[in-house]
């Protein structure tokens, strides 16, 4: 129902949250679209380069690299946390004992703040000490190796780590999406011969529609804004190898002082975004 | 009906690779508090991680206690919490209020204004807001970081308490105004109350994000006595680097507080999430 006029109070209620949303997240958009047409780093010394900061970004073969890192991690995502949280939570709706038991369990890390996941994945990962090598030491097959210095698993060691705690949140919003559909419906696909894996894929994934709308646009823009983990765990390294967009563009600006180069990564993650958001708002923005 | 056969060997499958998953996701706490009750004396003879230690080393607990700065970490994260998540919780059902039940103008384009910056990454206020900050001093204050976390949290609580809010009757603001409520009264005596457990939800997941956030906070606090914990604890790992029983009962102590709180709140955890995203 839309309305001709406002009333001033509804003005005055929207007021505050609108201040503080224009001011610490609009206008710091607005201000890095323009920061990004400078080279420059602290309060003065910004020079003017146009579009160079972004002609720039697009020959830089590290920025290549962790936007390349970036899709792997969102498609992993997509593929195996979806799965693997629609599995547990296709187990964890059954009735049987412990059920409530398991899932407080497999939520629980969800509560830990993601750098402190990366420090404990730390020492599970520890050449030495940690729980991996030891653990293949004591069974007596040795697959153990330095899984965080070496180039070709240190991205798949972090995506690993996040799982511990990326699971929850989607397994979660799967059972409620569960919990929803009538046990009629089920019944009746039943009685119409539905067995196994066509009653799955013809009633159950249909009717969840509206959950896998929320799971993977959630899923998608939390993967593109991966940071703790990466930054905790190798600090997007070695060389580079498990650099991310959201941890290059923190490193080009605090690290290396590149401001307006920062700016520019910063907005250029902002373009791709909305790319998602764009149906993903509509979707949630319907009346009903 | 299906042999029981069957449906045996099902129920064993199912536990098995429940409990192998349930061993998987306990593994790092169980090698973080095997490794904080080792000695440093273990660890030289070179002691392995399913070993017993010589002795249970709580003094690596003391050690951290008193030396760290961990309660000090804990202190701050408490403050920023306390201010944020009230005040808020209260602008945004105040703007919800406005969304769902004042006579507004474009209402669906404010709502929509207000949920684009949940998607929007952080990135994009880091350089503008090390930049003001500087020029307003507001390094290293708790305003500094309550601003911005109030700010980066309106869009998801404005979209809760709007599903919220439009499913209460319209009846009970009416009724009230008719026996003279103003519209301030009507929002903090009807209003606020009905909406408890949307609002739980929220005091809940609020807290979580504010007190593990990193980000915002390792640009904003510099100074070790302002940091709270997600920064502290990287600090701490800096400084404990070669006493792995003091840096592994650090990190449990960091962790105590938000488990405890997961554990005593775990219902309103489970609910509250999956109610967030209710169509």
């Amino acid at each position: 129902m839309q309305s001709k006029h406002s009333e001033p109070a509804a003005i005055l209620f929207l007021l505050p949250a609108g201040i503080i949303y224009v001011s610490a997240i609009l206008f710091p958009i607005a201000y890095s679209l323009y920061l990004s047409l400078f080279t420059g780093s602290g309060i003065n010394n910004w020079e003017f380069c146009g579009m160079q900061n972004y002609v720039k970004l697009l020959q830089d073969k590290v920025f290549l690299l962790s936007l390349r890192n970036s899709v792997i991690w969102m498609m992993l995502t997509l593929v195996f946390t979806t799965s693997f949280s629609l599995l547990l939570a296709l187990i964890l709706n059954r009735r049987f004992f412990g059920r409530t038991f398991f899932r407080g369990l497999f939520y629980f890390p969800t509560v830990i703040a993601m750098i402190a996941v990366a420090i404990i994945w730390r020492w599970i990962y520890h050449p030495n000490l940690g729980f991996i090598n030891q653990f293949s030491k004591a069974v007596g097959l040795n697959f153990s190796q330095t899984w965080l210095s070496n180039p070709k698993s240190s991205l798949i060691a972090c995506f690993v780590a996040a799982q511990w705690t990326a699971v929850g949140q989607p397994m979660i919003l799967f059972l409620a999406g569960l919990q929803g559909i009538s046990e009629d419906v089920i019944e009746a696909a039943r009685i119409d011969g539905a067995k196994g894996l066509k009653l799955f894929f013809s009633i159950t994934i249909p009717l969840l529609k509206n959950t896998f709308v929320v799971v993977l646009s959630t899923l998608m823009i939390g993967a593109l804004k991966i940071f703790d983990i990466i930054v905790g765990l190798t600090d997007g390294g070695p060389n580079n190898a498990s650099q991310v967009i959201a941890s290059y563009m923190y490193s080009q600006t605090f690290e290396y002082s590149h401001w307006g180069y920062g700016a520019s990564i910063a907005c250029f993650m902002v373009l791709i975004m909305l790319i998602i958001i764009v149906p993903y708002v509509s979707f949630m923005a319907r009346d009903t | 009906m299906k042999c029981s056969g069957k449906t045996l060997a099902f129920k064993i499958l199912l536990y098995a690779g429940l409990i192998l998953q349930a061993s998987i996701w306990i593994a790092p706490v169980f090698t973080l508090l095997a490794t904080s009750l080792k000695s440093k004396k273990d660890f030289y003879s070179g002691l392995g991680l399913f070993n017993m230690p010589s002795h249970i080393a709580w003094e690596n607990y003391m050690a951290v206690l008193k030396k760290g700065n961990m309660l000090s970490y804990m202190k701050n994260d408490a403050i920023i919490c306390l201010l944020k998540v009230p005040l808020g919780i209260f602008l945004e059902a105040m703007a919800a209020f406005s969304l769902t039940r004042l006579r507004l103008r474009h209402r669906t384009g404010i709502f929509i204004f207000f949920i684009i910056g949940m998607m929007l990454p952080m990135q994009v206020a880091l350089v503008p807001i090390s930049i003001v900050y500087k020029k307003l001093n507001l390094f290293n204050t708790y305003f500094g970081l309550f601003y911005v976390y109030v700010a980066f949290g309106l869009s998801f609580g404005i979209m809760v308490l709007r599903g919220f809010f439009i499913s209460i009757p319209r009846e009970l603001d009416e009724a009230a105004y008719i026996d003279g409520c103003s519209k301030m009264q009507v929002f903090t005596k009807i209003i606020l109350p009905v909406s408890k457990p949307a609002i739980a939800t929220l005091v809940i997941s609020d807290f979580l994000a504010t007190w593990n956030e990193y980000m915002l906070a390792s640009i904003i606090i510099t100074k070790d006595e302002m940091k709270t914990i997600p920064t502290g604890i990287l600090n701490f790992v800096g400084q404990y680097s070669t006493d792995y029983g003091g840096l592994c009962a650090g990190v449990l102590i960091s962790l105590l507080p938000v488990l405890t709180v997961y554990l005593v709140f775990q219902k309103y955890f489970v609910a509250g999430m999956a109610g967030a995203i209710k169509q």
